[in-house]
């Protein structure tokens, strides 16, 4: 393991500016020693790995160490006829991809951030995940085992190498959306899926509402898209994205009859149109330097209503939007550009009211230092905090992610204290 | 204060007639599907909304009162077993369908609806609820919750946490939340995913909103006989290996295919050492392509005979015959047990060849049938009651779970822990991962109230585990000495 005295800061985002010692383990029994034995030297740990999502999930409060879990890397077992992978979790998803890629095999798996060297553990901590959700869910569908690391050192496995398992609580589960407050997530199994043998884009250009409607006349053709993405942006406007996997001659048919669907205003695109096309709404969760960058969960039918008062909200303050949408599943991922000081935070105080807990911040570039990354607590909290209680009794690890949730009492203690 | 004292109070909040306290009727709930394990509650409830469930867990936290939540109780691992002294909460009366919403393909339901039923109900949308388990007739969705449940097309639709988008929970205190939301996007710990599969440890689940699926645009069926089971695992293997994800793959044995067609005539094949069920289905064109190339594989790996189902009548009856599998080995033993355990898909040879010699040397016959696609064994283990036969069937059943585990993979791929397999757990788990997992438990239910004795091993009931080795002091004086 190495041990350096130099500022968090450098790996772990800008919000964290203070110094102290990175630990650096590169094993799980490094991990295991790197927790047990500063408990009291160094009680207060902020994990990190290659920062792509540093300054998601709320501002980390002033620690003593940071843990730095990108030494914790490679793969572990891969058993393509099972087409099962054991992964440290400090692996970059693009590796394992790669690897997986001699095979033909893949985890079905395509946040945007993937492309920035994002780790399969902070992937999973964050609970991101991209297009793909339509078909393939996020890391909570494909992680069928994990191993973890709590404050005190602890070990603990769940889950394993058969994808169809119901032995214990599944703790992949509890650590997905977790943001580095239960523990480390030291390895992960995942569930690969083959590559298709090929893949087609369809394009439709049309507003959400349009986008919505057509996506539904898709899925009820059971056309099986891989992909249902409504984007919007600046350089091409509206369009629904329609990707489609399989057989040469399946996709062929099935292009056809999306094409029908579209009354005749759907386009095919060819290899580099459809790679700009992906790219157009990676760049929507990826902003750049001033962007801020929310993610939305609504009741799809709700979508286009939604991203109508976005859009109302932000034209007020001159506020640029740009709107990627799983469009059947109600997952959007709204980037904020430009516009007068302060303009993205008014845009985020008047979506609160309407969208409730299921809005995360993912880049807060434009909003104000003391802008919560949470909207409003799921009705859930009392049981997170209780559970964090658990897990982290000294609280350890994390502080600062999910506040005030973590911290303030809520009814359930209310009520017993 | 004993349960029995509290009936007054129960009454209260579930009305007379949900209160059951008579002996004889009692005794209908004195276990679940496995039999073997009965314990007689000291009252059974049968709440008929939510609120009524959370004042009757709020009276039972308030005493310390341990409950069990119950659904069909057709469960197959002891999950819904009564607790002595303590009540069970029926989820029978909260049986409405609230809501079928086909523009978000998704519908509202109460934890008593069965898994069929919310089926019939999608039906004139044209879509379905994917998890299938084969006791899908009579199986509650809240019990589908409690256990993950599976069924013979998980392996590409995934089980009941795939299909679930949020869940109302009465937590032990007797407090109602909410768990998952409108859309996969929610904030904070995959609570919903962790609930799913608690085995009613967590809370009792009172308000679900499920997934539906639209129906595929194309299934097809086949079933190929094999002249060993080798052949037939290889098969899946190397269908597996194409890039295919069938919706099914089945396996059953000549055993199995004897009593199958003993109490259903399906039309297996008598005497095929073993038979493969393969359904593929999607788009049209796809399913085609695919269908070709399963047949090819199956010609590659020796199927002696392949037969398509032409109809949908002929895949309903191929089906039946699978289904009814478990309760068709009555038929050929006098009493069996269903064992559930899953191994590596390309180990499932070497996990059928050791169970064959396990059954040898336990002088016993084991009749297997499997989800061969995910490498979920339900190996049936056959004896007979009356000579005698009981334990050494229940120490093979128990062997082979183990099994399993060793083989590096799971004692559970549906039916559950319960309280049938709580005391294996140490085998598949270390310490530090079960007292990981106890304090998930602990976190919900601190009094330890919410089904109590199921899910993980507990000295009392499992025994102290024995500690590393320490000699006896005569011993080390050397007075006396171990063999």
């Amino acid at each position: 393991m190495t041990v350096k005295a130099t500022p968090i800061g450098a790996g772990a985002g800008s919000l964290n500016a203070t110094p102290g010692m990175t630990l650096r383990p590169t094993s799980l029994d490094e991990l295991q020693t790197a927790l047990a034995d500063t408990t009291r030297t160094h009680p207060r740990l902020l994990i990190a790995a290659n920062g792509t999502a540093a300054d998601w999930g709320g501002r980390p409060e002033p620690m003593d160490a940071s843990v730095d879990v990108t030494g914790l890397s490679g793969v572990l077992v891969y058993n393509p006829a099972d087409m099962t992978m054991a992964v440290r979790a400090g692996t970059p998803l693009a590796v394992v991809q790669d690897e997986l890629s001699k095979n033909r095999q893949r985890v079905a798996f395509d946040a945007a951030r993937v492309a920035r060297g994002a780790t399969l553990g902070g992937l999973l901590a964050t609970a991101d995940g991209g297009p793909s959700r339509q078909c393939f869910g996020i890391l909570r569908d494909l992680v069928i085992g994990v191993t973890v690391v709590l404050a005190d050192g602890t070990v603990a496995r769940s889950g394993g190498h058969v994808i169809k398992n119901v032995a214990g609580y599944d703790l992949a589960k509890l650590f997905h959306g977790s943001f580095g407050t239960l523990g480390v997530v030291a390895e992960v199994v995942l569930r690969l899926h083959p590559q298709p043998r090929t893949e087609a884009t369809v394009e439709i250009p049309g507003t959400a509402e349009e986008a919505f409607a057509a996506a539904g006349r898709i899925v009820g053709s059971a056309l099986d898209a891989t992909a249902l993405e409504w984007v919007h942006d600046e350089d091409a406007g509206s369009r629904l994205l329609v990707r489609l996997e399989g057989t040469p001659d399946g996709v062929t048919e099935r292009v056809v009859t999306a094409t029908a669907l579209a009354d005749g205003r759907a386009r095919t695109l060819g290899g580099e149109a459809a790679d700009a096309a992906w790219r157009s709404v990676a760049a929507v969760a990826d902003g750049t330097d001033g962007d801020t960058v929310l993610r939305v969960g609504s009741l799809p039918s709700e979508g286009p209503r939604l991203v109508g008062l976005i859009a109302a909200v932000a034209a007020d303050s001159k506020v640029d939007v740009a709107v990627s949408s799983t469009i059947a599943a109600g997952v959007h991922t709204v980037r904020l550009r430009g516009g007068d000081r302060g303009a993205h935070d008014q845009v985020l105080r008047a979506l609160r009211p309407v969208v409730g807990a299921p809005c995360t911040v993912h880049r807060r570039d434009g909003l104000g230092p003391d802008t919560s990354s949470w909207v409003a607590p799921p009705p859930a909290a009392p049981l997170m905090r209780a559970i964090k209680q658990q897990f982290d009794p000294q609280g350890r690890l994390g502080n600062g992610r999910f506040a005030p949730w973590l911290t303030a009492p809520g009814p359930r203690e209310k009520k017993t204290s | 204060m004993t349960p029995l004292r509290l009936r007054t109070e129960f009454i209260k909040v579930v009305g007379a007639d949900g209160v059951v306290d008579d002996p004889l009727e009692l005794r209908t709930y004195e276990c679940d599907g496995l039999t073997g394990y009965r314990v007689v509650p000291a009252l059974v409830l049968l709440p008929r909304d939510a609120a009524a469930v959370a004042a009757a867990v709020r009276i039972c936290a308030r005493e310390g009162v341990p409950f069990v939540a119950r659904g069909a109780g057709t469960g197959l691992s002891g999950g819904a077993l009564p607790v002595a002294d303590g009540i069970v909460i029926s989820l029978q009366r909260l049986r409405s369908i609230i809501e079928v919403d086909p523009v978000n393909r998704r519908a509202i339901v109460e934890p008593g609806v069965t898994n069929l039923d919310i089926t019939r109900a999608a039906a004139p949308h044209g879509l379905y609820f994917a998890p299938d388990p084969s006791s899908q007739q009579v199986c509650t969705i809240g019990g589908n919750v409690a256990e993950n449940s599976g069924g013979a097309h998980c392996l590409k639709y995934g089980f009941t946490v795939h299909h679930i988008h949020e869940i109302d929970v009465v937590l032990p205190d007797g407090s109602i939340t909410t768990l998952g939301g409108d859309s996969p996007h929610q904030p904070g710990y995959d609570l919903l995913g962790a609930f799913v599969g608690s085995e009613g440890t967590l809370g009792v689940v009172t308000r679900i909103t499920v997934k539906l699926l639209p129906r595929p645009a194309s299934v097809q069926t086949l079933v190929a006989d094999f002249p060993s089971v080798e052949q037939a695992g290889d098969t899946v293997t190397a269908i597996i290996a194409a890039g295919i994800i069938p919706a099914a793959v089945e396996m059953m044995d000549t055993l199995a295919i004897e009593a199958v067609e003993a109490a259903v005539t399906a039309g297996y094949t008598l005497g095929t050492a073993a038979a493969l069920i393969v359904e593929l289905d999607g788009p049209a064109d796809e399913v085609a392509v695919h269908l070709e190339e399963v047949q090819q594989l199956c010609r590659d790996h020796g199927t002696t005979a392949l037969n398509l189902a032409a109809s949908a009548d002929e895949r309903a009856k191929i089906w039946k015959g699978r289904k009814a599998a478990f309760a068709a080995v009555g038929r050929i033993s006098p009493n069996y047990f269903v064992q559930d355990g899953v191994v590596p898909r390309t180990r499932l040879a070497e996990a059928l060849t050791r169970i064959g010699t396990l059954a040898d040397e336990a002088g016993l016959r084991v009749a297997n049938v499997f989800h061969a696609g995910d490498g979920n064994l339900h190996p049936l283990v056959l004896y007979s009651e009356a000579n005698g036969e009981h334990e050494r069937a229940e120490h093979l059943s128990k062997s082979i779970a183990e099994l399993c585990v060793d083989l590096g993979g799971s004692l559970s791929g549906e039916h559950g822990i319960g309280m049938d397999k709580a005391c294996s757990m140490p085998r598949q788990f270390t310490e530090s991962d079960l007292a990981t997992m106890a304090l998930l438990r602990t976190a919900y239910d601190p009094a330890g109230i919410c089904n109590p004795g199921k899910l993980l091993p507990t000295p009392r009931l499992c025994g102290e585990r024995p500690g590393p080795h320490h000699p006896h002091p005569l011993e080390s004086a050397g007075l006396i000495e171990r063999m």
